[in-house]
């Protein structure tokens, strides 16, 4: 039912997407969420948790190729396919 | 010998705020399902209303007598986020737990084999003195309590496959060895609590989470691995069922993924301990449950394996 409410999540830089991760988690385990609302916010969790998880995909795999592209020395950070 | 079917239409007036999944409908839906031919054997017999001194076997009186002064003479009186009263809640409470008191002593007194309570407000969240989710008095707590008291079961057993942590049947029985008190339900999600480290002060809690998008075949392994091990060591000499079925893959308040056939297997290994250790005597008292459908179905699948017996 909450499949088009975190549209917004993809766009997030990983800090706030990680802070707002960490509230979620505390939240639930602090049992302050409302029972009616718990499975959204667990969704939103779900969400947040796939954008930090893409992000860091993506930087590791940057880090990756400066690795393998250098040869001794970073040769810059041209983007990289990681599908 | 016979199953029993024990509702009331007063818990039709336990009203809710308009699109709050806990509503009357509920009860309706389980009606129409059970109103099919398979289940024309059902003995069929109205909750009475559970006097406040049984209540007060689980809840301080003080707490009873607030619930019933907390009743609005018209609207709804708002207890938390989640939980409300309209002028018909108070005695539709009663008559849940009622049901579930009255229900336990067909059952003892060999009337009925088990029995299926259909009933709300829900309890399982009402912890010793917090309404919380839904919830105002611990239906099925009371039911043990008052097993306990009145027929004197040495050891009573709460078993909860609602989706959500018994939060409050958990609170209720923390320091009591007498009742074991086990749970299916999703982590992470309401109320919170439920961890397997939560074992309560006898090592009678038994809690198995169950992780976000699992079916059935996990739901049966916690309840092969975890839950029935440890109740067969405990030998109750009566199984009440917390009965929820907001685990079904419909509902819109959770993410495990069971079907009707998961809570009729689950329904099927409850009665075989009992058998085995508590004359057969299992009372299901009706929790959760929110996709109208799903509810229905799975409270029909619940009531025909307790018939099958």
């Amino acid at each position: 039912m909450a499949d088009n409410d975190h549209a917004d999540v993809v766009r997030l830089p990983f800090e706030r997407a990680i802070e707002e991760l960490e509230s979620i988690v505390k939240r639930l385990e602090e049992g302050k969420v409302p029972l009616e609302e718990s499975v959204l916010i667990y969704e939103r969790g779900e969400a947040l948790k796939r954008r930090c998880e893409e992000l860091l995909r993506l930087a590791e795999a940057r880090v990756e190729k400066i690795t393998l592209d250098s040869s001794g020395k970073p040769i810059g950070t041209e983007p990289l396919d990681v599908k | 010998m016979t199953t029993l079917l024990v509702t009331h239409s007063a818990c039709l007036n336990h009203l809710t705020p308009a699109g709050h999944p806990e509503r009357p409908d509920r009860l309706r839906a389980i009606e129409r399902a059970l109103e099919g031919e398979r289940f024309q054997n059902l003995a069929r017999v109205e909750a009475p209303a559970a006097s406040l001194e049984t209540i007060a076997l689980c809840h301080p009186m003080d707490y009873v007598t607030a619930i019933r002064d907390a009743t609005p003479q018209n609207g709804l009186a708002q207890l938390d986020a989640d939980t409300s009263m309209s002028p018909g809640s108070f005695e539709a409470a009663l008559r849940a737990a009622g049901g579930a008191v009255f229900a336990v002593d067909e059952v003892i007194a060999g009337k009925a084999r088990n029995a299926f309570v259909a009933t709300r407000p829900p309890g399982h969240h009402t912890e010793i003195a917090r309404p919380m989710g839904f919830c105002l008095f611990n239906n099925a707590a009371v039911a043990a309590r008052h097993a306990q008291k009145e027929h004197g079961i040495a050891r009573a057993a709460v078993i909860d496959f609602d989706v959500h942590h018994g939060n409050g049947s958990q609170d209720i029985f923390w320091s009591d060895a007498t009742v074991m008190y086990g749970s299916t339900h999703q982590m992470p999600l309401y109320p919170g609590t439920g961890a397997k480290n939560e074992r309560g002060e006898h090592d009678t809690i038994v809690n198995a989470p169950l992780r976000p998008g699992d079916g059935g075949v996990k739901f049966r392994e916690a309840f092969e691995s975890v839950i029935l091990p440890r109740l067969r060591d405990f030998a109750p000499e009566l199984i009440v069922i917390s009965a929820g079925f907001d685990a079904h893959m419909r509902d819109p308040l959770a993410n495990l993924n069971l079907l009707e056939s998961d809570f009729e297997w689950g329904t099927r290994k409850l009665m075989e301990v009992a058998d085995k250790y508590a004359q057969g005597r299992v009372v299901s008292v009706l929790e959760g449950g929110y996709d109208l459908q799903g509810l229905a179905n799975s409270a029909a699948a619940h009531v025909a394996a307790l018939m099958q017996g």
